[in-house]
């Protein structure tokens, strides 16, 4: 038995570690956009914002890959399912450097903030993992992998729901605390808060829809999908 | 497996097995697998154990396969794999070289066509055949039609006919434009029936077979690679043609082209080399996720 459309082989492998290069940077933009939120560091913000373009970018070229295959090799089988589970894997890799730029956008360099009462750090470091594992899954076609990242990203979706409780409730115990209260102020900075726990939440979700496209990719199977 | 497996959709052949792969199956365990592949509707045409050689050369090795009416089957596989063999046996083609055996069964409507008392005229003309390459008479398009159905004494315009009151002669024109028409063939060629057939291109003379083969009023068509020798346009509009015949016809169709499979067949069955009918199901399971890894690495153009 030899090897048939070795060129088109080669295409499958170069696109799966695009797939994971493009995957890394995300992480890594994430990363610095939990960093800069964090430490309130507007300069790492910027740097973040400013990536986010070269990401879209690549997001486009590989997109673009992917819509080649489909219309010069014509794939089926395992190989038609890991073009089209990398095809959408691609959609939600951009969108998690959409979050990051939202953490950019989130960084405030000074003053007290509603945010410091959620564990950003502990909730971030969570979910950049969780997508971690699921670039990991992806790139082993690992499904057992697949599904213990959706049932860890129930707990992540339970530290945020506790997170934004928080919020709200020491919003309800400062009002009308001091004589400087600014409405103005203290609603930016609470929809902040909230806007952050809602795009950790997010990534997760990401992470997760990653692991069902992987699982679909190596197992048929759509359990995760829904 | 983890107990969140969810139970297999149930049209999925072999539910007991697993769903991902077939590493570690054998072929006798797929065998198994696609006799349960279940269709909606009669079968048309029941194989079974259906075993063919040449000499020592085994074209066909047990191969059983129920075939769905009203449909379009395709038969996909390498050269030499059998499925024109297998397609020649279902209007006992096969019979007319000395040195194939035959064992097995073939129903037909429930009929076994393989004994002695079967009428093979009669077989042909309820299951008519097209081939590769067009092979029009070389007489005009009307009689390419009518020639068929007056052989069978459907038609006789003839002098004795006349002599003796029957003229079918309107229902010899009714039926080369119906023919032709069912063939998508007769916008084409309606101001030109008394031009000779070769006249035509290699896609019309391909339609006009078809048509001829629908005058005498088959239930299966068999198509033996029926567009490999024509252009993308003709070969689409063979392809539409196919689709729309399985309204009213069951249609088995080999070729060598996978996607032509993908795109116009209902089921596919895959023939590997030995004769062996290795994987049979719905077409999209078959090019989305084949059970079986040798069908996989096949379609997949994993060797060559």
């Amino acid at each position: 038995m030899t090897m048939a459309r070795e060129s088109y082989r080669e295409d499958l492998a170069t696109l799966r570690a695009d797939v994971l290069d493009l995957g890394a940077d995300v992480v890594a933009q994430l990363d610095r956009g939990l960093d800069a939120l964090e430490a309130g560091d507007e300069d790492l913000a910027e740097t973040v914002v400013a990536n986010d373009e070269a990401i879209n970018e690549r997001y486009l070229a590989l997109e673009s890959e992917c819509i080649d295959l489909f219309a010069l090799q014509q794939p089926v089988a395992s190989d038609l399912r890991f073009i089209a589970a990398s095809f959408k894997i691609l959609t939600d890799l951009e969108r998690v450097g959409d979050l990051a730029t939202n953490f950019g956008h989130y960084t405030r360099a000074t003053g007290e903030s509603h945010l410091d009462t959620v564990d950003v750090r502990a909730i971030g470091a969570e979910t950049v993992d969780l997508l971690e594992a699921a670039l990991d899954a992806y790139e082993r076609e690992d499904t057992a992998l697949c599904r213990r990242i959706a049932e860890r990203d129930d707990e992540v979706d339970a530290l945020c729901r506790t997170a934004s409780e928080r919020v709200v409730r020491d919003l309800i115990g400062a009002e009308g605390a001091s004589d400087a209260w600014d409405a103005e102020a203290v609603m930016d900075d609470v929809s902040r808060a909230l806007l952050t726990i809602r795009d950790l939440e997010r990534v997760g979700d990401h992470a997760v829809n990653v692991a069902a496209r992987t699982l679909y990719m190596a197992d048929n199977d759509d359990a995760l999908l829904y | 497996m983890s107990e969140t497996e969810p139970e297999p959709p149930s049209e999925q052949p072999g539910t007991d097995a697993p769903s991902t792969t077939t590493a570690g199956e054998t072929d006798e365990q797929i065998r198994e697998e696609w006799r349960q592949y279940d269709f909606a509707g009669q079968a048309k045409i029941a194989v079974e154990d259906l075993d063919v050689s040449y000499g020592d050369d085994h074209a066909l090795q047990g191969v059983s396969m129920d075939i769905p009416e009203e449909s379009v089957t395709a038969l996909i596989g390498p050269s030499g794999c059998g499925k024109s063999t297998f397609l020649r046996c279902l209007n006992r083609m096969n019979d007319r070289i000395k040195a194939a055996e035959i064992d097995g069964s073939v129903r037909f409507d429930g009929e076994e066509i393989y004994q002695d008392r079967v009428d093979l005229v009669e077989l042909r003309t309820r299951v008519g055949m097209v081939f590769q390459a067009p092979n029009p008479f070389p007489k005009s398009i009307r009689e390419n039609i009518t020639y068929g159905p007056r052989k069978h004494g459907d038609i006789d315009t003839g002098l004795l006919a006349r002599l003796t009151g029957r003229n079918d002669e309107q229902a010899a024109e009714d039926l080369v434009e119906r023919s032709l028409k069912q063939a998508a063939l007769w916008d084409e060629v309606d101001d030109r029936l008394d031009d000779n057939a070769l006249g035509l291109s290699g896609g019309q003379q391909q339609r006009l077979c078809i048509a001829r083969c629908l005058a005498v009023d088959p239930e299966v068509i068999l198509m033996d690679e029926p567009a490999s020798a024509l252009d993308p346009i003709a070969t689409a509009k063979i392809e539409d043609l196919i689709e729309k015949l399985a309204e009213d016809y069951t249609v088995v169709v080999v070729t060598h082209n996978m996607q032509q499979a993908a795109r116009i067949s209902d089921q596919t069955a895959v023939f590997l080399t030995g004769g062996q009918l290795v994987e049979y199901d719905d077409t999209d399971k078959i090019f989305e996720n084949p059970e079986s890894q040798r069908v996989e690495d096949y379609v997949t153009g994993k060797f060559g």
